[in-house]
């Protein structure tokens, strides 16, 4: 039976869900591959190969779903009230090409689905349409029609997957399911890979039992990685840096010396300041979502929390730095001034954080009076 | 107990970067002239802070403990919480639930004054100071008027 998919990014019911930093949550990468790309391999695992993707985010963040975008796939972008002609559109182009079921996936929630027995299912109630739902009865957004209802499928695609032209029955679904709605729902799935209770295995090496490294993750031989814990690939963990209970640190991302990163997720291209307490939160794209409070902070200041460049960028950044820097030792050395004087353990221990240390922002008196110190409480220090 | 020195509660601004923060700075640098300044800034209205406005926090303190006085926090919005525990600053000062409490901490231990993870961030704070003038405010300890 030729059975294709349509999988929607976007069309979300409440603004500012399912979404982190404007992208969605579909998009972004879960213990090392994006949501999107878990999907797609299920799909292909049951034998639906053929995909369309529709999303309503602009091309300039595509990017980041790396390795979703497969040959012979369909990738369109649309936005507003086009996002729902485009997927009919799309549903439209595998009812002519031959397809006799079209599988309608928003994500929206991500369910690990046996889509042989929501075929089945389907084709033994004899519906023209057939909706998903969890146990409690709520819409996954997740659909199977025939392809011959066009008609069906446009009344379902004008009501943005709210009603149906005909009733029909619910397949109830009661496997692992998560509705993504929120940055707590993307953090209790990169949680729920790790205890192995979803089905998203870390994508990298397993150095020890579960602390799993992606390809080319450099870490410090002075920074510790407590199980379970996972490095993604190209990133960075520097010295004194503290990844534990359930760390997830996605791609190309920086963790910089002497920073803890405890029950948090750093997203893809972050990176985040040296001497730092990351708990219980979701970093990226210049934001904090802290779990605990529920509450979104956004961070200006790139000491803190930034998003790292792509590679030539920062390549062009690195050689006009070092430029600096020879420049300025060349100046110092002409007129005779000593280099800064390593600050001893004391006094470094009176610092809160390295990234507190702005440049234009000196103290006159680097000690505060009394016998104040503040120490770390983990780490090898 | 405590003599009857008053306490300066100051509401810090919505913003905390670098230009505000030195402003704020030169705007409470009076208050920490005094001997033993007691100060509590009310972070209430904190909406956005970064490194220059904690480290402006840390001189206040760093100004107030000099002089034998104390700085302490209070209504600390959720933002500025997030920016407090990032920075690994939030154990450097005693925060309170309400400007009130803190205001009463001077004089007096509150066991039940003293936030474990900030409870109640988020919700309206019960302070009911001078909202006129929306700046810093002379309180004294009520146990202080009693004694004086």
């Amino acid at each position: 039976m030729d059975v294709k998919a349509v999988i929607l990014i976007g069309g979300a019911r409440n603004e500012g869900t399912e979404q982190l930093g404007g992208i969605p949550i579909g998009l972004l990468d879960v213990l090392g591959r994006p949501i999107l790309e878990r999907v797609l391999d299920r799909l292909e695992k049951f034998g639906i190969s053929g995909a369309a993707v529709v999303t309503e985010i602009p091309a300039s963040s595509v990017p980041l779903a790396r390795g979703s975008i497969r040959p012979g796939m369909q990738w369109s972008e649309a936005q507003g009230s086009q996002f729902w002609r485009a997927a009919e559109s799309a549903f439209n182009d595998f009812a002519q090409g031959g397809s006799e079921l079209v599988l309608v996936v928003r994500l929206g929630a991500y369910a690990e689905l046996d889509y042989e027995d929501l075929v089945q299912f389907h084709l033994d109630a004899g519906c023209r349409v057939t909706r998903v739902s969890d146990g409690a009865g709520i819409p996954l957004d997740t659909f199977v029609i025939s392809a011959s209802r066009r008609n069906d499928a446009a009344y379902l695609f004008r009501h943005e997957l709210q009603e149906m032209r005909v009733p029909c029955d619910d397949y109830r679904f009661a496997g692992y399911i998560n509705h993504l709605r929120d940055p707590k729902d993307f953090r209790v799935l990169a949680l729920d890979g790790f205890a192995g209770i979803a089905n998203l295995p870390p994508c990298g090496k397993q150095i020890k039992p579960g602390v799993w490294l992606g390809e080319n993750a450099r870490i410090h031989r002075n920074a510790r990685l407590l199980a379970p814990c996972f490095v993604g690939a190209n990133s960075n963990v520097r010295a004194a840096a503290l990844l534990t209970r359930g760390s997830v640190v996605e791609h190309h991302t920086e963790v910089d010396c002497g920073t803890v990163v405890e029950n948090s997720s750093i997203l893809q291209t972050t990176k985040v300041g040296a001497g730092l307490d990351v708990t219980h939160s979701v970093v990226g794209f210049q934001k904090i979502w802290n779990l605990r409070r529920a509450v979104e902070v956004e961070i200006e200041d790139r000491q803190l929390v930034s998003t790292l460049r792509s590679a030539p960028v920062r390549m062009l950044n690195n050689a006009a730095e070092m430029a600096l820097m020879f420049t300025r030792t060349m100046a110092q050395t002409l007129l005779g001034r000593k280099s800064a004087r390593t600050p001893e353990l004391r006094e470094a221990l009176c610092q809160p954080a390295a990234a507190l240390k702005t440049s234009e922002h000196t103290r006159e008196e680097g000690l505060p009076a009394g016998d104040l110190l503040s120490v770390r409480r983990y780490g090898n220090e | 107990m405590e003599t009857s020195r008053p306490v300066v509660v100051k509401r810090v601004p919505e913003r905390m970067n670098f230009r505000q923060a030195r402003q704020f700075q030169q705007e409470v640098r009076p208050f920490f002239k005094i001997d033993r300044p007691q100060i509590v800034f009310d972070l209430s209205a904190v909406r956005l802070i970064d490194a220059a406005g904690i480290d402006m926090l840390l001189e206040c303190m760093t100004e107030a403990s000099r002089r034998d006085g104390d700085l302490k926090l209070a209504s600390v919005s959720a933002q500025a919480a997030v920016v407090l525990e990032l920075t690994r600053t939030d154990r450097l000062f005693e925060i309170y639930e309400t400007a009130t409490d803190a205001v009463k901490s001077f004089s007096s231990f509150l066991p039940n004054a003293v936030r474990q993870f900030y409870p109640g961030v988020g919700t309206a704070p019960a302070f009911s100071w001078n909202q006129r003038d929306g700046h810093g405010t002379h309180h004294a300890p009520k146990e202080t008027e009693e004694a004086a």
